[in-house]
């Protein structure tokens, strides 16, 4: 009897020898000190990769490193307009070449002034193919950066209408600390000249900034703040609801209500620039690659009810794959809307008037009850649909594979960043990009030439053209515009911006 | 002692299973570099990026490297997070052990005397309450008891923290509800190896020669039906150990089974090798120790393996 106890108790004391519950610090809650002391605890989805602004591409990062550097262009939240930020002022000396002023009173958080020689360091890392920056391929149209004084001149290989647009997203980093500590130390330990400095970083926990107060642009209100990563939705909204959180991300319109019904919380939202889209497959052997087809499903999907009923109205309607914030969106284009009779006709036009069969590929990382409502919609018109669902990074494979086998059509959500046509239209829908599954040489002509030039004029006139190719031979339709939607205590006070931005420094409290 | 070494023997090819079918198997379902770049790359760029990670280079190849690297005991870089593997298993595995030895503690001190009591009391209302709980700890998936839990106990009662690790408090959540499969299935095997033992001649004898039901419970059944339980604990344990993914999430608790819910949705190769293989080794080793804690509680065991 004794040994059979003492081989469970001999299993206890190994369990209890190795136990030691971590104690941390436990964060600001929202009683107590004065709201000006108070650390903000913002949930986010995922933890960030690293700090180093280089290696990453993902809003998580964003939201948290972007508070601890600079960049060197920023957006007029409201207009979306390129404006100033590190660089005060800029001028374009040729299509090729342009000319940025560094302002000369910004210092980074170890007190050494950030110059011209820091913003070329900065480009000039990510295109440096050993450091492996995911960013590589978006700053490689730029074949040399120098400083001389506090001008950074900057030449491209072609001219580049959208070399600004990709300036807005570039962070600035401290080249003497950097190449003094390496890239490691770095990103353990990061320093920038943002509104916020870096504390500390509990992996799998949280990281923890505190307000910069000889900020260039004015200390922040905010005088600390939390990143949480909370995974699961309902645990992030039930931080909000037990206090834990004062601002959570990643939250879809079926939580609206329940964070509305609380006195004390609020929601933010505003439309982005990301576009919910259908991509048909017409390289493949499949019925999408006939045109009258597509424009049938263009016809059967009924936009108005996706909005009202499974978005709860935060998306707005689009008459093309781009949203009305992206630079080329042609106000002109009347795109389709709901019309089942003539969705049939036209499909028994294409020789389907007993209906078909269609395989649509999505991925979890996109909404499946925009993809489930589509299946009814479409079941109505006699197409069935069969969906294909597979995780992110094998729908990945499988979309992206040069052989094209992926079915007829596809769901997704879109965003470039970069509130341009040319980071929408071009990959989704140019011949021989990666996602493309449409080739027309006329439409390549077209979006290849509006990325060969500066002159929005120009451009305007391009993508114009290219966009009714689109609207004719459908390749794809635009769904809606996504909204951004955010949930947060009342005591915040914010605007969110469409670019997703988030700024810990325009936030405020608000009593 | 020729027993032990055989069975470490047996271990390490075990392992080596693992660390080749996790190899192939993870470069079948999917490619970390599209994950990785900007999505509208074009496919130099991705080329570029996947030499850069070594992942142009035949299979073959990067499976003798591997194995090469697990041999000297470095589990490589992290794609994703720019790091050691070793560093940032090191980072999770002190929340997961915590969590674990929590979950294993309740499941001890709960599953054992429930099902004691359901398989002494068999027909009684003690059965009749003591089955419902462990049927509703079966039955109930861990997202639905944790959101459950968080609901109630966070948002309206506001007694423990919804998610995040403010010391011991924030404990408690998680621990019942990866607890709360454990318990059943360790109840569960309680019972019925109890029930097992209770029609057996001994307690018979044991019982007309007026012993009480305490005293045979601990002096004879529980000794009679260890065998069972401790296997059965020993593998709840290596679970726990392992990481619990779903838990971890809910409560965002930063331990192992996040590590790996995060690695597998980048494809970060290295880290999902190396968790797995933590995740087997523990499993090994936890199987040899109850193998070797059986010969302790019952010689004949032992006497038996070495005959043979």
């Amino acid at each position: 009897m004794r040994k059979s106890l003492l081989a469970i108790g001999f299993i206890l004391i190994l369990v209890l020898a190795g136990c030691s519950v971590a104690k941390q610090d436990s964060e600001a809650s929202n009683d107590g000190t004065s709201t000006k002391d108070r650390t903000l605890v913002v949930d986010l989805t995922n933890e960030p990769a690293n700090m180093d602004p280089g290696l990453n591409y993902n809003f998580d990062s964003f939201a948290v490193y972007r508070n601890i550097f600079d960049n060197l262009l920023s957006r007029d939240p409201a207009s979306g307009e390129i404006k100033p930020w590190i660089a005060e002022s800029w001028e374009q000396e040729s299509e090729t070449v342009w000319n940025f002023t560094i302002r000369e009173d910004v210092t980074f958080t170890n007190g050494e002034a950030l110059s011209a020689e820091d913003v070329v360091y900065s480009i000039e890392r990510i295109l440096d193919p050993t450091y492996k920056s995911p960013q590589a391929a978006n700053f490689n149209i730029i074949s040399s950066a120098e400083a001389d004084g506090n001008i950074v001149k900057i030449t491209t290989e072609q001219p580049s209408p959208t070399l600004l647009t990709t300036l807005v997203n570039l962070s600035i980093v401290p080249k003497d600390y950097v190449t003094e500590v390496g890239n490691d130390a770095f990103n353990a330990s990061p320093i920038g000249s943002g509104a916020y400095k870096f504390d500390s970083w509990s992996k799998g926990t949280s990281i923890k900034l505190s307000a910069n107060a000889d900020y260039w642009n004015g200390a922040p209100d905010i005088a600390a703040v939390e990143f949480r990563f909370v995974a699961n939705t309902a645990s992030r909204v039930a931080d909000l609801q037990s206090g834990k959180a004062h601002i959570i991300t990643g939250i879809t319109a079926d939580d609206v209500p329940t964070i509305e019904d609380d006195a004390k919380l609020q929601v933010f939202s505003t439309p982005t620039e990301r576009i919910g889209f259908i991509a048909f497959n017409m390289i493949d052997d499949t019925p999408t690659k006939d045109p009258l087809v597509n424009k049938a499903i263009a016809y059967a999907i009924n936009y108005d009810s996706l909005i009202d009923n499974l978005l709860n109205g935060y998306g707005t309607p689009v008459t093309q794959v781009l949203t009305p914030l992206s630079f080329g969106y042609d106000r002109s284009l009347l795109g389709y809307s709901y019309d089942p009779e003539k969705a049939k006709e036209l499909l028994a036009e294409a020789g389907y008037a007993d209906g078909v069969t269609l395989e649509l590929a999505t991925s979890q990382n996109f909404d499946q009850r925009v993809v489930q409502a589509i299946q009814g919609d479409l079941a109505k018109v006699g197409i069935t649909v069969k969906i294909n669902l597979n995780d992110h990074p094998t729908f990945l494979q499988k979309v992206q594979d040069p052989e094209r086998k992926w079915g007829s059509l596809r769901y997704g959500i879109w965003s470039c960043s970069c509130m341009d046509a040319d980071g929408t239209i071009f990959p989704l829908f140019r011949t021989g990009t990666i996602w493309s599954a449409y080739t027309n040489p006329e439409y390549d002509a077209l979006v290849d030439a509006a990325r060969a030039t500066t002159d929005p004029v120009k451009r305007l006139s391009l993508y114009s053209d290219a966009l009714k190719i689109l609207e004719d031979e459908v390749p794809g339709i635009g769904l809606y515009q996504v909204h951004a939607l955010y949930g947060a205590v009342k005591e915040l006070a914010w605007q969110p911006d469409a670019q997703e931005n988030f700024f810990i420094r325009d936030m405020s409290w608000a009593n | 002692m020729l027993y032990v070494v055989q069975r470490i023997a047996q271990a390490l090819i075990s392992l080596l299973g693992v660390a080749t079918l996790i190899f192939f198997i993870l470069r079948l379902t999917g490619d970390p570099v599209l994950l990785m770049v900007p999505q509208d790359s074009t496919a130099e760029e991705i080329a570029v990026m996947r030499e850069a990670l070594g992942l142009d280079q035949p299979l073959g190849l990067q499976y003798v490297e591997y194995l090469g690297q697990i041999f000297t005991g470095d589990l490589g870089r992290s794609y994703i997070q720019n790091a050691p593997v070793s560093d940032l298993i090191m980072d999770r595995l002190p929340y997961t052990i915590d969590l674990a030895m929590a979950a294993f503690i309740l499941t001890v001190l709960i599953g054992i005397p429930i099902g004691m009591l359901a398989a002494l009391y068999k027909g009684t209302w003690v059965e009749r309450v003591c089955m419902p709980i462990i049927l509703i700890g079966q039955s109930m998936p861990a997202f639905w008891t944790g959101i459950l839990l968080i609901m109630l106990v966070s948002v309206q009662l506001k007694w423990l923290p919804s998610s995040g690790v403010d010391g011991l408090e924030s404990l408690i959540l998680p621990a019942i509800t990866l607890a709360s499969l454990s318990i059943a299935t360790v109840a569960r095997m309680t019972r019925s190896s109890i029930l097992e033992q209770l029609g057996q001649d001994y307690v018979r004898t044991a019982r007309s020669k007026g012993a009480s039901t305490m005293r045979i419970l601990f002096r004879h059944l529980l000794r009679n039906s260890s065998i069972p339980i401790i296997t059965v604990l020993g593998l709840e344990f290596a679970n726990l150990l392992g990481g619990s993914v779903i838990t971890e999430t809910i409560f965002a608790w930063p331990g192992l089974g996040q590590l790996t819910i995060q690695s597998i949705s980048a494809r970060d190769f290295p880290v999902i090798q190396a968790v797995v293989l933590l995740g087997a080794s523990f499993y090994i080793i936890v199987n040899l120790l109850t193998d070797l804690i059986y010969g302790w509680v019952d010689p004949r065991i032992k006497l038996r393996r070495d005959a043979s």
